[in-house]
């Protein structure tokens, strides 16, 4: 008998409809995934099934009982856990107060018993064979990847029956990941349940026993996954053929330096990094994850302290913030990595973040001009292609995909020509990734210079002219033409220095 | 120099196929700057007893701490509820008018019958911990911000103080004043109200509720998914906080003997800058109640030196409001050296 069976689910908000009629089946034992492009209704679907969030129509049988849980307690009551794409953690309480958050074993004082409290998450970490992780650490101090690990870990203490991992693998780097993939097979042999969402389509395809397809609001298939092709689901999911995922590369570098940087340092991490992008150039930046990818982005943006020598347009520059990365048509625009947390304001419109950090070209007199404004965001939203209802509406509804084009919008408005783009497609669906590859190239063959960072190798080799493959904070070796390719970005970055 | 490079590219090429390493180090720097505006804010109460002891003799004795702390006990019990509602990353301006309300009903019911007089004490920290349930409930479910909520709940509980006793005065009765001064192995009540506060936090924030508050504080929106009731969190935090705005009344009225409609107000801004002189963060999650008791008693030692320097009582706003950026300071240098780290 099924564990979990799903009928004619829908969900709106105001007057936009999530979810119209989602249909779904999984089997306790099985790793089943839930595929589809952004703003397909997967995340609304799990929010609903973790009682983040309450279903209008359709309904949901667990164990063959309705469930409908008020809220995120009453799911867990039923056996059912969700590790959250954006966390569900408390920044200053300990990992493992993190992890048994609510749940806390106690003393007769009815306080933590915090003895056995690290006992049991030493337990649990060692029974999933977790990365290292030390127990009473602050989490605030811990990296992106580091939280996802704890969320996961904390998502496993309710041992759940069913567990939903929503793009858990996104923010780890490569080796983490495959223990991830390992750990979710092991739940499914423990007779758990393992609703499994991912943007990466090799990742399904190692773990999925069977999978559903969402597409607007509505399950459009499901499938055992082996009796599926690559090609069938990609078509489901968008609904059209997708002709390529990676546009033509064409060679649109001029001679003209744009960014010529020598010996950058910053703290540990970053070790004297020397490189010239050129204009009309997509300069591709890879390497194993923590290798100074991160600080090199930041050290470009005035966001951390960093010494060494850079050069804008044949110009020396000093960069100590921000705003001076930012000075108009010769400046630095960051895509950053958190957009959620660093380059949006949810709360928001579209016209206010795309418009805030140039507030000064619609001004006249001191006076905003609201016409100049409209126009410059019609053109950008045209532009982009971005999906929102009107200008007005707020940046946090929208998809993660058009989220993501807002934030281009904001970089390209500043005007300036010298772009860093950190890990623009994490968590986008596949036909916005597309939309974002073509893009890059035709901001190159406008001239603008690309400065881009993927966790995704195959982006790497298929977008970038060059790739500069970091390793201990310094450019192990800069691959062209013909040796670009996913295994000599790894021999790069785990093994051999070769002659650049 | 070849040799040193063989046994770093053997090195690195092995670390892929480790899959469980050891616990990385105990972060001692990273410890210690979190503790830094607790630390400050203890030096600063060295500094500041140093001085007074150097100017004035006996000070370092147990009359001195029994004074000094009867003289800070009000601030110190408004403080803590303050400490709570901060911890939740709110703000609770209505504990003016309950000590106010708390006073005057105290000087208005109390009388030399001990049943009375029990009967009203009981009724007056209830009707602390309702009000400031309110509080809770009205920020919870009609989505408003703390400050307005408890803003408008002051000015009603203010405006009822007057009206039942509109100028100061009334009486308490003596055996009830008396009570600041009860011994006990030479410490006076107020000293072990000190310790009794400090037990109940070290309880306290290890209870789920504590941690629910404190969590609720750090990130709401993680709170909620993680299960937690934010109504309820917003309840007990704002009702604790009525509850020790009341117990400060009932305090309160062993110092002046009498009730006052307008007293409350003293009690404030002082209550939210002792908890950030201690180092509690006013964006919510971080802070101890260790951290503003000492805030609160160099709020009131400031009095305390202002006076033996012989100097204007006006210049302890001065003196009070330039720990208080001290402090500020002290604590966003340690955060941004914190940050630095992490990057």
């Amino acid at each position: 008998m099924d564990l979990v069976t799903v009928k004619g689910l829908s969900k709106r908000y105001g007057g936009i409809v999530a979810l119209s009629d989602a249909t779904f089946s999984a089997r306790a034992g099985e790793v089943h995934a839930l595929l589809g492009e952004n703003g397909a209704g997967k995340s609304t679907f799990i929010q609903i099934l973790s009682g983040a969030v309450q279903h209008d129509g359709g309904s949901i049988l667990v164990d063959g009982q309705d469930y409908r849980p008020a809220n995120p307690d009453a799911a867990q009551a039923r056996g059912i856990a969700a590790v959250f794409q954006e966390l569900s953690l408390i920044p200053d309480l300990s990992v493992e107060q993190n992890v048994w958050f609510r749940h806390e074993p106690r003393t007769l004082l009815r306080t933590v018993d915090r003895a056995e409290m690290r006992r049991k998450t030493l337990a649990l970490l060692e029974k999933y064979n977790f990365p290292a992780l030390r127990p009473d650490q602050e989490l605030r101090r811990l990296t992106l990847a580091e939280r996802q690990i704890v969320e996961i870990a904390k998502g496993l203490a309710k041992d759940p029956r069913i567990l939903i991992l929503d793009e858990a693998t996104s923010a780890l780097p490569a080796r983490e990941a495959d223990w991830l993939l390992k750990l979710t097979r092991q739940l499914a042999a423990e007779g758990r349940l393992v609703i499994f969402i991912s943007h990466r389509m090799a990742e399904v395809r190692a773990i999925a026993d069977r999978l559903t397809i969402f597409r607007n609001g509505a399950t459009v298939a499901a499938h055992e996954a082996n009796a599926v092709s690559d090609n069938e689901i990609v078509t489901q999911m968008i609904g059209r053929h997708l002709d390529r995922l990676y546009p033509e590369r064409m060679a649109t570098a001029t001679d003209r330096v744009a960014l010529n940087v020598r010996g950058l340092s910053s703290g540990s991490r970053l070790s004297g990094v020397d490189f010239t992008l050129r204009e009309g150039e997509v300069l591709g930046v890879g390497g194993l994850q923590g290798h100074g990818q991160r600080e090199l982005f930041q050290a470009l943006f005035g966001a951390s302290r960093a010494s060494g020598a850079i050069e804008l347009w044949d110009k020396p520059v000093s960069i100590n913030n921000p705003r001076q990365a930012l000075t108009g048509r010769d400046g630095i625009a960051l895509v950053p990595e958190d957009r959620r947390g660093q380059g949006l304001l949810l709360t928001k419109s579209v016209r206010e973040n795309l418009t805030l950090s140039v507030i000064r070209r619609f001004t006249e007199n001191g006076l905003l001009s609201r016409q100049k404004e409209a126009a410059l965001v019609k053109e950008m939203v045209d532009f982009l292609r971005i999906k929102a209802g009107t200008p007005e509406q707020l940046a946090g509804t929208l998809s993660g995909g058009n989220q993501q084009k807002v934030i281009f919008g904001k970089m390209l408005l500043t005007q300036a020509r010298v772009l860093l783009l950190y890990d623009p497609t994490r968590g986008v669906d596949v036909g916005t990734k597309g939309e974002i590859f073509q893009l890059m190239r035709d901001l190159a063959a406008k001239g603008y210079a690309i400065l881009f960072h993927s966790s995704d190798m195959p982006e790497l080799v298929h977008v970038a002219d060059r790739v500069m493959v970091m390793r201990d904070g310094r450019v192990a070796a800069t691959l062209e033409g013909e040796r670009i390719s996913e295994a000599g970005i790894l021999r790069a970055a785990m093994l051999e220095r070769e002659a650049a | 120099m070849v040799m040193a490079r063989a046994e770093r590219t053997g090195e690195m090429a092995q670390r892929p196929a480790e899959t469980r390493s050891t616990t990385p180090a105990i972060d001692w720097r990273g410890r210690l700057l979190d503790r830094a505006p607790f630390l400050v804010a203890c030096l600063m109460l060295a500094l500041i007893v140093g001085i007074y002891g150097s100017l004035q003799s006996g000070v370092f004795t147990l009359d001195e701490l029994n004074l000094d702390t009867a003289a800070a006990m009000t601030l110190m019990l408004a403080a803590t509820g303050q400490t709570i509602v901060l911890l939740r990353g709110g703000i609770d301006l209505s504990i003016g008018g309950m000590i106010s309300l708390g006073t005057v009903i105290a000087a208005t019911r109390f009388s030399d019958d001990p049943s009375t007089t029990a009967f009203w004490a009981l009724a007056i920290l209830a009707l602390g911990f309702v009000i400031g349930a309110l509080n809770g409930l009205l920020i919870s479910l009609l989505k408003l911000q703390p400050f307005l909520v408890t803003l408008a709940t002051w000015s009603i509980l203010n405006g009822v103080a007057m009206i039942i006793l509109p100028t100061d005065g009334g009486s308490i009765p003596t055996w009830w004043v008396g009570f600041a001064s009860t011994q006990l192995f030479g410490l006076t009540s107020p000293v072990w109200m000190l310790v009794a506060l400090l037990a109940f936090w070290w309880w306290f924030r290890a209870t789920r509720v504590g941690i629910a508050i404190q969590a609720t504080g750090s990130n709401e929106k993680s709170a909620f998914l993680s299960g937690v009731s934010i109504t309820r969190v917003n309840l007990v935090t704002y009702g604790l906080s009525g509850l020790f705005a009341a117990g400060a009344a009932l305090f309160l009225v062993t110092q002046t003997g009498a009730g006052s409609p307008t007293i409350g107000k003293d009690y404030i801004l002082p209550s939210v800058a002792a908890a950030v002189i201690g180092g509690v963060s006013l964006f919510g999650g971080r802070g101890h109640l260790a951290g503003t008791l000492i805030g609160a008693f160099v709020l009131t030692l400031i009095g305390n030196l202002v006076f033996v320097l012989h100097v204007s009582s006006y210049w302890q706003p001065v003196a009070s409001g330039v720990i208080l950026l001290l402090s500020v300071l002290a604590s966003s240098v340690a955060e941004k050296a914190a940050r630095g780290r992490v990057q």
